[in-house]
């Protein structure tokens, strides 16, 4: 049973890359749902949880352009232990801490698959794609810390209007 | 047992991470055609619902625009059909007035195909009614498109229609701008073709072909074919005309049996 909520997130990660990431893109930027999930769970799990869900996401991330599956595997799988490490040395207290070290496995993610996938000009998709992709995917990042930290209510944003 | 446990957890973190790595490394040597499959098994589980739903969203969006569309159409087809019911009541005085007969009205009679009879193109179709539902010899057949054929052969509850594609099966057509008279007829080698026509005919491409209502078989007014293209060599007393069926003899499913109103 413990495992149907890990499965619910993998099902969450491929709701975003069929619906979800077209709803809500900007000016074709979305946020990196797969890295994010993979971090938040890093971050608040086991080491060996965070791992193996990596590797499951990843196939989920990869399965859309099957070549890229093993560098998802090593890519989202390595950075969840370097997380899931980081994580047990700093004080996680601070929002900013946390949006540091997910930020961080963001733009590692996105600027791997970049380079992967189109090769193109590093600095030019630093500049259209990754950056924005880093500071959405935080964006979303920081409203979730302020629920999961009950800083962001409903009765907070009710009294609001 | 008791051995295996504990090196197990002893080294839980070690065997974590080699069969991680295990798995990475299969990966990677895995040729494409296994990842492929890798990538559509993972697929079929976790995008494919999602794909669905999307497809499904996106058709209820494309249902509704097509909604708009043909309630528009709708409206359009009414306004034309009062206009029609005039026009047809105007010319009912008129002939009248002018001591011409009436045309004869027809009852439509719907009918289901129940088989077809077919070489290279399909000849005749097998139909569901017959005699018992006033469906008599040589009563002409149309579906929504327009001219089907004619009854040929007629059964107590089934009947066989002569499709306009049976080479035997000829009608007597005319150009709807022109009223050029000639006759329509099939060949399973060139297709349709309007035959008899002066070579001096104005027929130009796109132009309709209606039954004449000579014959006494077919009513007048029924569209056939439209011209696909036209033309008469130097000397040629008669024009070629190729046509293009108003019906696809392929796809016809629902028949309307033209049966004389006055019986």
């Amino acid at each position: 049973m413990k495992i149907i909520p890990y499965i619910i997130y993998l099902y969450l990660i491929a709701f975003h890359y069929t619906i979800l990431s077209e709803i809500v893109d900007i000016y074709q930027i979305t946020f990196d749902l797969a890295a994010v999930i993979v971090g938040l769970i890093a971050m608040y799990r086991s080491e060996s949880v965070a791992l193996w869900f990596a590797l499951a996401a990843a196939v989920v991330a990869g399965s859309r352009n099957p070549e890229l599956i093993p560098w998802e595997i090593l890519l989202l799988g390595g950075t969840a232990v370097v997380v899931n490490q980081v994580s047990l040395r700093v004080n996680l207290e601070s929002i900013a801490s946390r949006l540091f070290i997910i930020g961080g496995l963001v733009f590692v993610h996105v600027l791997a698959v970049d380079l992967l996938v189109s090769r193109a000009d590093v600095l030019f998709s630093i500049y259209r794609h990754i950056l924005p992709t880093v500071l959405y995917s935080l964006v979303v990042l920081w409203i979730l810390f302020l629920i999961i930290d009950k800083k962001l209510t409903w009765p907070k944003i009710k009294s609001l209007f | 047992m008791n051995i295996y446990s504990t090196v197990f957890y002893r080294n839980r973190r070690l065997l974590s991470f080699s069969l991680a790595f295990v798995v990475f490394m299969l990966t990677i040597i895995f040729p494409q055609n296994i990842r492929n499959r890798l990538g559509e098994t993972s697929a079929a589980f976790f995008l494919y619902p999602f794909s669905e739903l999307k497809g499904y969203v996106e058709n209820l969006e494309g249902v509704a625009d097509e909604n708009k569309e043909l309630r528009r159409q709708l409206v359009e087809a009414r306004r034309q059909l009062f206009a029609a019911a005039e026009a047809k009541r105007e010319n009912q005085r008129l002939r009248e007035s002018l001591g011409f007969d009436n045309d004869g009205e027809f009852n439509l009679i719907p009918v289901k195909i129940i088989s077809l009879f077919q070489d290279i193109y399909p000849v005749a179709a097998r139909i569901n009614k017959g005699r018992r539902d006033s469906i008599e010899l040589n009563c002409p057949v149309m579906n929504r498109d327009g001219l089907v054929g004619k009854i040929k052969e007629v059964g107590p509850e089934h009947s066989i229609v002569a499709l306009l594609t049976d080479p035997s099966n000829a009608v007597s057509g005319r150009l709807a701008e022109s009223r050029q008279f000639g006759i329509v007829r099939f060949s399973p080698r060139r297709g349709m073709y309007l035959d008899n026509l002066p070579a001096d005919a104005e027929v130009a491409s796109g132009d309709v072909v209606i039954t004449s209502g000579l014959g006494g078989i077919y009513p007048a007014g029924l569209s056939v074919a439209i011209v696909d293209s036209a033309g008469a060599a130097r000397g040629d007393i008669m024009k070629k005309v190729w046509l293009h069926p108003t019906v696809n003899f392929f796809e016809i499913d629902e028949l309307y049996v033209l049966v004389d109103g006055a019986r």
